[in-house]
């Protein structure tokens, strides 16, 4: 599960990239703002280096305020008519499901046979007849009675949600239900098979809840990007950070409003690869805020995406994001005494002693430890000696304050490592050739990760990399992200066609069809897509793909094809950069 | 971490089959992962998923004695199906779920002690594998095997037959009507083990209701009497109405129910092969049965192709439980008798034929009882036509506890058999490490 807390600013530092070195295609200003619940941040890249940087205040309620204020300050002096692209990263999407200041929603599902499906979703669902078996074949039509519908009309409700198991392989009846809902007077209708073409109809049905729960909340925050971007005479297209690393323009996102959720993680993990940090094999970068410490997993310079799509709560959803997560263990991380030893984390204790805070917070036990420095040292050693248990000397107290820290983040990575090492496969070929990660080096960005993180690598035995501007390294990740857009087909020769559930089309099999014919044609739709919303597109790359013969008696039949196609996730271009104090 | 209900070790091995076309062939578990990814069931709490080991050569060989060797008669894949099983015991030894299904491939319950090659679509008997492994690891001694498959699982009934304190059950339709033609109530095991190999024979066409009738009236009661450490399910899902090998009635409500019936500790998926009008569904009814979720709602598309059985299913059935229950209630007795007169030494003659690879194999096993301890076993084995030609192995075997003198009489009987220049091949077979000596 991800967590996602709006990191703090860990140390009071302020810095400036320069540019070294950068792969090509380097000559555009890029924008990037993070709308966060405490502040917004924008960086202005230019010429492959960051031009400015800013953070300001999230006025709460006043999104808009903050855009503006943050704005101006990266603006100041720059040519606004070269800016070429704006990507928006928020926790708009997150906080409002966390704090439930969701839309009430109409979800109607066509279960067909199988598994029960009561206290799967947030809400229980109004159960429609209808549904498609395994081969995407209609077993039953969809016969919807109005007259539910109309019940929620009637009450004030706007959105629907409505998914079908098998509607990735047949999603007719998903549009007959949503063709019945809009004449029942339904604005907005969001289907679990556009959402995510893959198998999964818990996990499609609460993604179209979601999407549909958080419609108007995005939509409201849209329009206000819009109108602060139109007031400051920005006119490029606007994109939206989604938790997979990818961007989306925004008028797309607009249909699909539960991909913006978890983008904060998502931008960090782009900046350490936009820093180029991630150094050849396997390694586990930590990205330590203030509140936080966000865990991702590379694989030659490439962060691993989850196999699964992220949990909203305790609701599996499609979306997907990086295989990350978030544990309670920052900069500015309370520290709780215990009868022995301590507790740090989850919360937070606002500044450190040694500047100026009330209590003892995990930076102030790295000063004591001489693992970091920065402020009124004395006041840290002072804030840990009124922590010390009997006998106790204040070095002491801080060791174990770190200790409790490590213990934390070492579980949550062993944790990760044991899910990923434990994720089933279906081959021998994939048995044989076995898929365990074993890191061999540790990452740290983010304000406090120096003295942390070596600490963390001395418990583990590992190289700890500490790559220079880690501290921006989400603004800039925001900026940088490449467009994303994956897509699936399925083709089931006996049928005699072809179906990419993300898009609804549904078409008749080409004379010659095989895996080669399925990547061009999926291939060819998805540049078709990112060119119909203007994004640049990149190569393609399959992520999974499945051929079988399908065989009745003793004679072949046909054959199915699977295929599952990106477009190239990842960052335009890196940066390294340098990190100077002053 | 918490308890789950289910531990499923899910592995449909899509890049292995005997042969293109054959029933055991890539897409047989496609659809039902199609349907289970789907449903959703790999996210539920109640149900834990595992990664799969490998077996090793000496876990297989536990079971199991091949001729020339079993490295040179299986493929990667048999590693992993009984790894699989073996994955599955460790889920529930070690506390970490309820119960477990091994919903894996390739098949194993007609494979036999002796292996020369695929017989019904096995090569390795992955719950024998996991039985005995079960002995080694966790030093279980009494398990009862309940076989749900279509088949008589000779393999199984084989492998367990002078074992008292594996208690062997399968129903099945009527050998008579079907692969592999064995399975009658009269093959009750050994002297050593009679009346712990328990075969039910139903007529054809027989549906949910015999099957119950048959599981409240015979099945349920012994197991109470047996009182197992563990309860294993060769869970077979070709009782089923639209399967194409055979002939029977039984819906994936009516195995869901007698999942959670049985309560097994542990399932194995065996035969089952009509993949898609069945599989999908028969699968998704045992997991939420045995993860203790609602499975009433499981219904085919095309039940309404059901057939209703012929009376004279149920006849047989109430026979069964007549003539069965009363070889149970006797079994002691019965027992004592025979063992007193064959006189320490027990034969028994199989012809065996694997119908996969046309092998026929001729053997001669012999029990040698000791009133010390459980005693020993040789097998003389000739096979025509194996993938290595025709063979021929004397095979001595030794049971977990067997004494220093019933060990010397096996050597020196392995010895004789060398001297006598007969066999190609003289083994031994050591069933707690696995090791099998070439003598």
């Amino acid at each position: 599960m991800i967590y996602y807390l709006r990191r703090q600013v860990f140390f009071a530092r302020a810095l400036n990239i320069t540019l070294l070195q950068f792969n090509g295609r380097g000559e555009v200003m890029l924008l990037g703002i993070d709308v966060g619940g405490t502040f917004t941040d924008a960086v202005l890249v230019d010429n492959g280096a960051v031009y400015a940087q800013a953070k300001h205040p999230t006025t709460h309620g006043e999104v808009l305020r903050g855009i503006l204020d943050a704005l101006d300050a990266v603006l100041d002096g720059a040519d606004v008519t070269q800016i070429e692209r704006v990507v928006i990263s928020s926790t708009i999407v997150t906080n409002a499901l966390t704090e439930g200041k969701t839309q009430p929603v109409f979800l109607a599902v066509m279960t067909g046979p199988g598994m029960n499906v009561k206290g799967c979703f947030p809400v229980e669902p109004y159960l429609v007849s209808g549904y498609v078996d395994h081969r995407g074949k209609i077993a039953a039509r969809t016969e919807f009675n109005k007259h539910y519908g109309l019940l929620d009309r009637q009450s004030g409700v706007t959105v629907a949600a409505v998914s079908g198991k098998f509607a990735v392989r047949n999603p007719e009846n998903e549009y007959v239900l949503a063709h019945e809902l809009k004449k029942s007077g339904y604005k907005k209708v969001f289907l679990g098979s556009e959402l995510s073409g893959e198998l999964n109809f818990i996990r499609r049905t609460n993604s179209a809840y979601f999407a549909a729960a958080v419609d108007k909340t995005f939509e409201a925050f849209g329009k206000q990007v819009e109108w602060a971007l139109k007031e400051r005479n920005i006119t490029a297209p606007v994109q939206i950070l989604k938790a997979d690393g990818g961007t989306l323009p925004l008028e797309a996102a607009l249909k699909q409003p539960v991909e913006a959720v978890f983008t904060g993680p998502a931008a960090s993990v782009l900046g350490i690869e936009a820093l180029g940090a991630a150094p050849e094999g396997k390694c586990i970068s930590l990205d330590v805020g203030g509140t936080t410490t966000d865990i991702a997993f590379w694989d030659n310079g490439e962060p691993l995406l989850a196999k699964k799509g992220a949990m909203i709560g305790k609701y599996p959803t499609a979306v997907r994001s990086f295989h990350m997560r978030s544990v309670g263990i920052g900069g500015d991380s309370a520290i709780t005494k215990l009868p022995q030893g301590f507790k740090v984390g989850p919360e937070r204790a606002g500044r450190a002693a040694a500047l100026g805070g009330a209590a003892a917070t995990l930076a102030d036990a790295l000063i004591v430890l001489g693992l970091a420095s920065f402020g009124d040292a004395g006041a840290s050693f002072k804030a840990l000696s009124a922590l010390c248990h009997e006998g106790e000397s204040p070095e002491m107290a801080a060791q174990a304050v770190l200790d409790a820290a490590l213990d934390v983040i070492e579980n949550a990575i062993k944790d990760m490592l044991h899910e990923w090492s434990i994720q089933p496969v279906y081959t021998v070929s994939d048995v044989l050739s076995g898929s365990d990660f074993i890191p061999q080096q540790l990452v740290g960005v983010g304000g406090g990760a120096p003295g942390l993180i070596h600490a963390l690598g001395r418990r583990m035995g590992l190289p700890v990399v500490i790559p220079p501007g880690g501290m921006v390294a989400n603004a800039i990740g925001a900026a940088l992200a490449r467009p994303t857009v994956a897509a699936s087909l399925r083709a089931d020769t006996t049928e005699g066609y072809y179906l990419i559930p993300e898009s609804g089309k549904r078409e008749r099999l080409p004379k010659r069809f095989n895996m080669q014919a399925a990547e061009e044609i999926l291939s060819a739709w998805l540049h078709e897509k990112a060119g119909g919303w203007q994004m640049e597109s990149s190569d393609t790359e399959v992520i999974s793909r499945e051929y079988f013969r399908t065989v009745h008696g003793y004679y072949d039949t046909g054959e199915i094809i699977y295929l599952r196609m990106q477009l190239k996730p990842g960052i335009l271009y890196k940066i390294t950069g340098r990190e100077v104090a002053f | 971490m918490k308890q789950a209900n289910l531990g499923l070790i899910f592995f449909p091995a899509f890049d292995w089959m005997i042969s293109p076309g054959h029933p055991e062939r890539q897409e047989r578990l496609l659809y039902t992962r199609d349907q289970l990814t789907e449903e959703g069931l790999f996210d539920r709490p109640e149900i834990r998923e595992y990664r799969l080991r490998m077996a090793e050569i000496n876990d297989l060989q536990r079971a199991h004695v091949g001729v020339p060797s079993i490295a040179k008669l299986i493929t990667p894949a048999h590693l992993a199906s009984a790894g699989g099983c073996m994955t599955a015991a460790d889920a529930v030894m070690s506390g970490e779920v309820k119960r477990a299904f091994a919903l894996v491939r390739p098949p194993g319950h007609h494979a036999m002690r002796i292996v020369h090659g695929i017989r019904g679509f096995c090569t390795i008997n992955i719950e024998a594998v996991m039985v005995e492994y079960l002995r080694s690891r966790y030093g279980i001694k009494k398990i009862a095997v309940v076989d749900t498959d279509v088949h008589h699982g000779d393999g199984s009934q084989d492998i367990f037959y002078h074992d008292p304190n594996v208690l062997y059950i399968s129903f099945h339709q009527d050998g008579r009507t079907l692969y592999p033609g064995t399975g009658f109530p009269d093959e009750a095991g050994s002297p050593a083990a009679w009346g712990y190999n328990i075969n039910l024979p139903l007529l054809p066409g027989s549906g949910d209701k015999e099957i119950h009738r048959l599981f409240d009236g015979l099945i349920k009661p012994i197991l109470e009497d047996f009182e197992p450490e563990l309860i294993i399910n060769s869970a077979g899902q070709d009782n089923h109405f639209s399967d194409p090998l055979a002939s029977m009635s039984v819906t994936a409500h009516g195995y869901a129910a007698l999942a959670d019936k049985l309560k097994a500790d542990i399932a194995v998926l065996e035969g089952g092969y009509s993949i898609e009008a069945a599989l999908p569904y028969v699968n998704t009814g045992i997991i939420l049965a045995m993860a203790e979720m609602d499975y009433s709602k499981v219904i085919e598309p095309d039940i309404r192709a059901l057939r209703t059985p012929d009376p004279r299913c149920m006849t047989r059935v109430e026979q069964l439980i007549d003539q069965v229950g009363n070889i149970w209630r006797t079994r002691r007795e019965v027992g004592r008798m025979l063992l007193d007169k064959c006189g320490g030494k027990w034969q028994r003659r199989k012809g065996i034929y694997y119908d996969e690879e046309g092998i026929r194999e001729e053997q001669l096993e012999t029990a040698h009882y000791c009133t010390k301890c459980s005693g020993w076993m040789s097998i003389d084995t000739n096979a025509r036509g194996t993938r290595y030609g025709d063979q021929s192995a004397y095979v001595v075997c030794l049971h977990r506890d067997t004494c220093a003198d019933c060990q010397k009489a096996a050597y020196d009987d392995a010895l004789r058999a060398k001297q006598s220049c007969a066999y190609k091949y003289i083994l031994l077979q050591h069933p707690d490490t696995g090791v099998v000596e070439t003598i």
